[in-house]
C-alpha cells in the first residue's frame, strides 16, 4: 500500500494489540532535536492498493520519541515525550479532551515507552535522565524509579513471560534485567563496547534477549550465561536504533538502523539476514511487527514517511 | 467638562509647565479612587503578557523573535517591565507554580482516585508553541544539513546564521539532543569528530557548547563520574561544608603542594573532630562490623577506595599523575592517616593492622566470644575468611562487593523478624553472604582455568592396587564422591588411561559437577580423540554449560567417528559448525539406522542446543523406547520437560531415573529444580540437601538451595518461624558440634550447618524418598526474579 506521508520526521510505529489494521506513530519535527511532535494514529485500506487513511492526530509541544499501545484498553496509547512528560491519549475521545492525562516526572527526554503484555495495568519509560519509572493506568504519579544505569536509558522491555521482569538498554554501555519486586537490578550485561539502543525478549524463549547497539552489531543473549552472547549479527552499516523479536517465529527478529535499512534475521540460521529493505530515504528509527497479522511490517524514519507491507512484497509498491 | 478633567487636572485645567498630575494632590486622590488615567492604561500596557514561561518571554511574542525586527531596540528600551510588572509577575508566577503545584501535590498523594476520567489531567494544554516562521525554517534548514553531514561522513560546515532568538531552553535542547544523537550518527568517528561536528552546529546557533550538556560519552569515564557524584552527595546534607570543600580542592588546584596542607587547611574549617576522627572511627569499622554495627562510616573510606580503584584503571596519565588522586588513594588504602590534626602515613598496613587487631591474644574476638558464646560461628568464618586472603586490601574489595549486594539486606531484614536480636542477625546474614559473594568470585576466577581437572587432596586410594577396577565398584554401587577419588587415583597412576578418564568424567557428571566432567573428558579424548563415549559426554556436558559452539563440535565428532556413520561427514572436521547442519545429518543417521538409541540421544542434545524442547523430548523417548533401563536418559527426559516448562512431567522423569540409581546426585538436585520451578520452593529444598549430603561440592546445588530458602521465607510472608530464623538458631547450636568433625573435603562450616539443620529439622522427610504430591495445585511463583539461574542439568 502507499507510504503514508507524515509532516515531522518519524520516529516510532507501533501496531495496535487489538485491530489488525490501526497503528500509531511518533513523529518529531526537526528530527527531534527542537519543535512540536505530533501523534499520529492511522487506520490500513481494507484493500492493498487504496492510501492509508489518518484517524487522530495530537500535537504535543515537543518531540514524540515513542508510543506503546495499552495492553488493557483499545483506544489508550501512551507517549514519550522529550520535556520528560508521558501524556496518555483515548483515541475515543474528542481532541479536546486529550491528553487524558500528563505524567510529569522525567527530568529529561523520555525515550522509549513498554506496556506490560501481561499485567496489562502497568508501563515502563526510559528516560534520558539515567532513569527507568514503572507507571499503573490508576495512579497520577509513578510507581517506582529504578535508577542506576549511569547514562540515558534508551529502551525498557518487559519479559514476555514473567509479569515483574524486564530488561533496561543503555548509553553506559550495559543492559540491565531487573524484577519489579527485587530492590535492585538482578543482573547487569556489559553487552557491548558501545551504547546500546535497544533491547528486546524473545517472545519464545523467557532467557533469550537481543540488544541494538551503535557499534553497529546485533548481540542475541541466553542471560543463563551472559557472559558470551549466543550470537553476533553484523550487517548493519550504522548504528542500530531498534531490535525487534517476532511475535510469530521464535527466531525471527527485525531491526532499523541509520544506515536507513529495514533488516530481517532469523539468529538461529547459518545466512542470519534473511531480508534487507532500503525504502527510506533517511535515517529508518521505527519498526514493528503485527501481532494479528504474520508477517506484516511497519516503519518509520526521518524521510517523514510511514510504510506498511507483507514481508517478502516491496514496501513502495503502490 | 467631564468630571474627570476638572478634578484631574486635564487638558484644560493643565497648569503649565507641570507635565504630570501627580501635581495635583486631587488628581492623585481621583487616580486612586476612579482608578485609571489614561496615564496608568498606558502603564499597564507595559506589563507583559503573564504567560508563565519565563522572563525570556519578555522579548517574545508568539515565539517570534523581536528582537531581531527593525526597531526592536527601542521596543527594548520601554520593555524591561517597571517594578509594577515585575513584582506582578512574580506574585502571579509563585501563585500559580508553587501554591498551585502544591495544592496539586497534596491532591495527588492523598487518597488515590482510580476512576480514568476524574483526573483528566486538569491541564489545558498550552497551544503548541509553533516553529513555522522564517527563522525556523532556516533553522531547520541547518538541522538537516547537520544531519546529512552524518552520511558522508564530511565535516560540517555550516552557514553563519541571523539570530534566531532561541530561548535558553531551546540552546539547551539542541545542544543536548544533537550531541547524543551526533554520538550516535558519528559511532565510528573519533571522539573529536563528533565533538567538532556538534560544537559546528552549536557554533553556528550562537549556543554555548560547553554549557551543562548531558555529561561526557559514558565510556571510560563513567563509573569515574558516578563515583564522583556519589561522593559529591555525601557531602550534601551540610551544603557548607561541601563549599568549603570545592574550594579547598580549587586552591589546591592553584597549587598542587603536599597533601597534608589539604588536610591542615580542611582541619582548621572544620576543626579537628570532625572527619579525621571520623576516619579513625572507619578503622574501627573492621571491628565494629562483627558486632553488627551499621556501616555508614565506612562508606566515607569505601567511597574515596572506589574512586582511587577507578582511577587506577584509567591509563590517562594525566589522571595518573594526578596528586589529589594519588593523595585520595593513599588515604582509602590506610597509608595515611589522619593523627592530630596532621596526615601521617599509617604505623603498618592497614588490612595487616586489622588482622592483629584480632590476631592478638586477648583482642575484641575473644572477649566477644566470652561474652556471646554461640558467636563463635562469626569467629569460624573470620578464621576462615583469614586463610584465604592475604594481607593486603583484598578485604576492602570483599566489603565493597557485601556493600552493593542487596539480598544481605534482605536478608538481614527478615532475620531481623525472627528470634534474635538485630546484631546477631545481622552478623549471621553479613558473614553468609560474603561468603557466597567470595565462592561466587573464586568460581569466576576458576573459570579462567577451566578444563584444568583439579584433584582432591588426601586421597585415600593412592597407592591402592587396582583403583580403576575399585572405582568401577564404586560408580556402580552408587558411591559417586568415593568413586571419584579412586578414580583419581588411577589416573594419577596411569595418565593416558582414557577409560579412566571417562568414568572420572561421568561420574562428575552424574555428581552435577560439569566442570570437572569437562575437565576430565578433555583428558579422556586427549588419550583417545575416538572415543564415542567421550565424545557424546563433552557434547552434552558443553550443552549443559550453555556452550553451543563446543557442544556441537563435540556431537559432529561422534558423528565423525563412528564406524556406521562415518560416510556423511566430510574427511576433515570443519572449521565451524552450524546447528541445522550437524543436526540435518543426525537426522540422516536415525533414517540410516532406526533402532541406534544414541543417535536420538545425540539429536534430543542437539535439539536441547537449540531450544527446540519439543523435538528434544521427541527424541529422548524414542531412545527411552529402546534403552528402557539408562537412567541418564530419563533425567534427560526430565530436564528437557522441566527447561521447556513441563516440570510436572519431569518430576516423574526423575523419579524414574532414580528408581533405576538411587545415588543420582544430579536427579536429585534436578528433582529439587522441578518443584522450585513450579513455585513449590519448600518441597524443593529436602531434594536439594539430599543431593548436596552426597556431594557437597555440587555448587549449583548450593546455589538453588540457596534461592528456594529464600523464596520459601518470603512465601510465607510474616510467619515468625521462618526457615532463616531457625536456621540462625539451630547453626548456633551446630557450628561448635561442627568443629568436632572433620569436614568432609569441600564442605564449609556454613554449608554443613545448613545441612545439619535441615537433618535435625526434617528428620523424617529426608530418609524416606516419597515424592510430595505432586496433585497440590502450585501456589503462584512468588519471585521468580532469579528464575534463569535454574539450569537444568541433563
Amino acid at each position: 500500500m502507499p507510504a503514508f506521508k507524515i509532516p515531522f520526521n518519524g520516529y516510532s510505529v507501533k501496531f495496535s494489540p487489538f485491530y489488525e489494521n490501526r497503528l500509531a506513530v511518533a513523529t518529531a519535527q526537526n528530527f527531534g532535536i527542537l519543535g512540536n511532535g505530533r501523534v499520529h494514529v492511522l487506520s490500513l485500506p481494507p484493500s492493498p492498493g487504496a492510501p492509508i487513511v489518518e484517524t487522530a492526530a495530537y500535537d504535543t509541544s515537543d518531540a514524540v520519541y515513542d508510543i506503546a499501545w495499552s495492553e488493557s484498553h483499545d483506544s489508550i496509547l501512551v507517549a514519550a515525550i522529550a520535556d520528560g512528560s508521558v501524556k496518555v491519549y483515548d483515541t475515543n475521545l474528542p481532541p479536546a479532551s486529550n491528553p487524558l492525562r500528563s505524567l510529569q516526572e522525567h527530568t529529561r527526554e523520555v525515550h522509549a515507552v513498554d506496556y506490560n503484555p501481561s499485567r496489562r495495568d502497568s508501563f515502563l519509560t526510559a528516560s534520558w535522565d539515567d532513569s527507568i519509572k514503572l507507571w499503573t493506568v490508576d495512579r497520577p504519579i509513578s510507581v517506582r524509579t529504578f535508577k542506576e544505569h549511569a547514562y540515558c536509558v534508551y529502551a525498557a522491555a518487559w519479559n514476555p513471560r514473567h509479569a515483574d521482569v524486564f530488561a533496561s538498554a543503555s548509553g553506559d554501555c550495559t543492559v540491565r534485567v531487573w524484577d519489579v519486586r527485587e530492590p535492585g537490578s538482578t543482573m547487569i550485561i556489559p553487552a557491548h563496547d558501545f551504547e546500546v539502543l535497544y533491547t528486546d525478549w524473545n517472545k519464545y524463549d523467557d532467557c533469550i534477549l537481543a540488544t541494538a547497539s551503535v557499534d553497529k552489531s546485533i548481540r542475541v543473549w541466553d542471560i543463563r550465561s551472559f557472559r558470551v552472547p549466543i550470537t553476533v549479527l553484523n550487517g548493519h552499516n550504522y548504528a542500530i536504533r531498534k531490535v525487534k523479536f517476532s511475535p510469530h517465529r521464535g527466531s525471527l527478529m527485525v531491526s532499523c538502523s541509520y544506515d536507513m535499512t529495514v533488516c530481517l534475521w532469523d539468529y538461529m540460521v547459518e545466512d542470519a539476514l534473511v531480508g534487507r529493505y532500503d525504502h527510506h530515504t533517511e535515517f529508518t528509527v521505527g519498526v514493528d511487527m503485527s501481532v494479528l497479522v504474520e508477517g506484516l511490517l511497519a516503519s518509520t524514519g526521518w524521510d517523514e514517511l510511514v510504510y506498511v507491507w507483507q514481508h517478502g512484497t516491496d514496501p513502495r509498491a503502490p | 467638562m467631564a468630571m474627570r478633567e476638572l478634578v484631574t487636572g486635564g487638558a484644560t485645567c493643565a497648569v503649565p509647565g507641570s507635565s504630570s498630575s501627580s501635581s495635583n494632590p486631587l488628581g492623585a486622590l481621583a487616580n486612586a479612587l476612579i482608578g485609571s488615567s489614561s496615564k496608568t492604561q498606558e502603564r499597564l500596557k507595559e506589563i507583559p503578557v503573564a504567560t508563565p514561561t519565563g522572563p525570556e518571554n519578555q522579548f517574545f511574542q508568539d515565539g517570534v523573535p523581536l528582537r531581531t525586527l527593525p526597531g526592536s531596540e527601542q521596543d527594548g528600551a520601554f520593555l524591561p517591565p517597571n517594578a509594577q510588572g515585575s513584582e506582578f509577575l512574580r506574585t502571579f508566577h509563585s501563585a500559580y507554580q508553587n501554591d498551585l503545584a502544591d495544592a496539586w501535590d497534596d491532591v495527588q498523594h492523598g487518597p488515590l482516585p482510580h476512576v480514568v476520567s476524574d483526573m483528566r489531567a486538569g491541564t489545558v494544554l498550552r497551544p503548541p508553541p509553533t516553529l513555522d516562521g522564517p527563522p525556523q525554517r532556516m533553522l531547520s534548514g541547518l538541522l538537516h544539513s547537520f544531519v546529512d553531514s552524518s552520511r558522508g561522513g564530511i565535516p560540517f560546515r555550516p552557514a553563519q546564521l541571523p539570530l534566531l532568538g532561541l530561548s535558553e531552553r531551546d540552546k539547551q535542547c539542541i545542544r543536548d539532543r544533537s550531541t547524543i544523537m551526533g554520538r550516535h550518527f558519528f559511532a565510528d568517528k573519533s571522539e573529536d569528530f563528533i565533538n567538532s561536528q556538534v560544537n559546528a552546529l552549536l557554533h553556528s546557533l550562537d549556543i554555548d557548547s560547553d554549557v551543562r550538556a548531558k555529561g561526557p560519552l559514558p565510556g571510560r569515564y563513567r563509573e569515574l563520574e558516578e563515583y564522583w557524584n556519589e561522593s559529591q552527595g555525601m557531602m550534601r546534607p551540610v551544603p557548607h561544608v561541601a563549599d568549603g570543600w570545592a574550594n579547598e580542592f580549587n586552591q589546591l588546584g592553584v597549587n598542587p603542594g603536599n597533601p597534608e596542607s589539604w588536610a591542615r587547611s580542611f582541619e582548621q574549617q572544620h576543626g579537628s573532630n570532625g572527619w579525621a576522627s571520623e576516619f579513625e572511627q572507619s578503622q574501627l569499622m573492621a571491628a565494629d562490623r562483627m558486632r553488627g554495627a551499621n556501616l555508614p562510616n565506612m562508606a566515607a573510606m569505601e567511597q574515596s577506595r572506589m574512586l582511587a580503584h577507578t582511577l587506577a584503571q584509567n591509563n590517562d596519565p594525566k589522571f595518573q599523575n594526578s596528586k589529589f588522586l594519588q593523595f585520595v588513594s593513599k588515604m582509602s588504602r590506610g597509608e595515611l592517616i589522619i593523627d592530630d590534626n596532621q596526615v601521617k602515613p599509617a604505623p603498618g598496613d592497614w588490612a595487616s593492622e586489622f588482622q592483629q587487631q584480632y590476631n592478638s591474644g586477648p583482642s575484641w574476638t575473644d572477649e566477644y566470644l566470652r561474652n556471646r558464646g554461640p558467636d563463635q560461628w562469626a569467629d569460624e568464618f573470620t578464621a576462615k575468611r583469614e586463610q584465604v586472603q592475604s594481607a593486603d586490601d583484598q578485604w576492602a574489595n570483599e566489603f565493597s562487593k557485601l556493600h552493593m549486594n542487596d539480598w544481605a539486606d534482605e536478608f538481614g531484614q527478615q532475620v531481623a523478624e525472627g528470634v534474635f536480636g538485630e546484631g546477631t542477625a545481622n552478623d549471621w546474614a553479613n558473614a553468609y553472604d560474603e561468603f557466597m559473594n567470595e565462592q561466587i568470585a573464586m568460581k569466576q576466577q576458576s573459570d579462567s582455568s577451566r578444563g584444568v581437572y583439579v584433584f582432591s587432596d588426601m586421597n585415600p586410594y593412592v597407592g591402592h592396587p587396582n583403583p580403576l577396577k575399585e572405582g568401577q565398584e564404586l560408580f556402580r554401587k552408587g558411591l559417586l564422591s568415593e568413586a571419584i577419588l579412586a578414580l583419581e587415583a588411577e589416573v594419577m597412576k596411569n595418565p593416558n588411561n582414557s577409560e579412566g578418564w571417562r568414568l572420572l568424567g561421568i561420574t562428575h557428571a552424574e555428581n552435577d559437577d560439569d566442570q570437572q566432567a569437562i575437565a576430565a573428558m578433555m583428558k579422556a579424548e586427549e588419550a583417545d580423540p575416538s572415543n564415542l563415549e567421550v565424545l557424546l559426554a563433552l557434547g552434552v556436558s558443553h550443552t549443559n554449560e550453555l556452550e553451543q559452539a563446543a557442544a556441537l563440535r563435540y556431537l559432529y565428532g561422534w558423528l565423525h567417528h563412528h564406524p556406521k556413520y562415518k560416510t556423511l561427514t566430510t574427511p576433515e572436521m570443519p572449521l565451524s559448525f552450524y546447528h541445522a547442519d550437524v543436526a540435518g545429518l543426525f537426522n540422516e543417521a536415525a533414517q540410516m539406522s532406526p533402532e541406534d538409541a544414541d543417535v536420538h540421544i545425540v539429536l534430543g542434545v542437539l535439539y536441547n542446543l537449540s531450544r527446540e524442547y519439543d523435538r528434544a523430548i521427541a527424541s529422548f523417548q524414542t531412545a527411552l523406547n529402546l534403552k528402557p533401563n539408562d537412567y541418564s536418559l530419563w533425567n534427560k527426559l526430565g530436564a528437557t520437560q522441566a527447561n521447556s516448562v513441563q516440570s510436572a512431567d519431569a518430576i516423574s522423569a526423575y523419579q524414574r531415573a532414580l528408581d533405576l540409581k538411587p545415588n543420582y546426585v544430579r536427579a536429585w538436585a534436578n528433582m529439587g529444580i522441578g518443584y522450585a520451578n513450579q513455585g513449590m520452593y519448600e518441597e524443593s529444598i529436602p531434594y536439594y540437601v539430599r543431593a548436596l549430603t552426597m556431594n557437597p561440592k555440587a555448587d549449583n546445588a548450593w546455589q538453588y538451595l540457596r534461592i528456594s530458602l529464600r523464596y520459601e521465607t518470603s512465601t510465607k510472608g510474616s510467619e515468625k518461624h521462618s526457615f532463616y530464623s531457625m536456621t540462625c538458631t539451630t547453626t548456633l547450636i551446630t557450628i561448635p558440634l561442627a568443629n568436632f568433625v572433620a569436614p568432609p573435603p569441600g564442605m564449609t562450616c556454613w554449608k554443613l550447618a545448613i545441612l545439619g539443620i535441615w537433618m535435625l529439622s526434617k528428620r523424617s522427610s529426608l530418609c524416606n524418598r516419597q515424592a510430595p504430591p505432586v496433585t497440590r495445585v502450585p501456589p503462584p511463583p512468588h519471585s521468580l526474579g532469579q528464575w534463569w539461574r535454574f539450569v537444568v542439568h541433563r
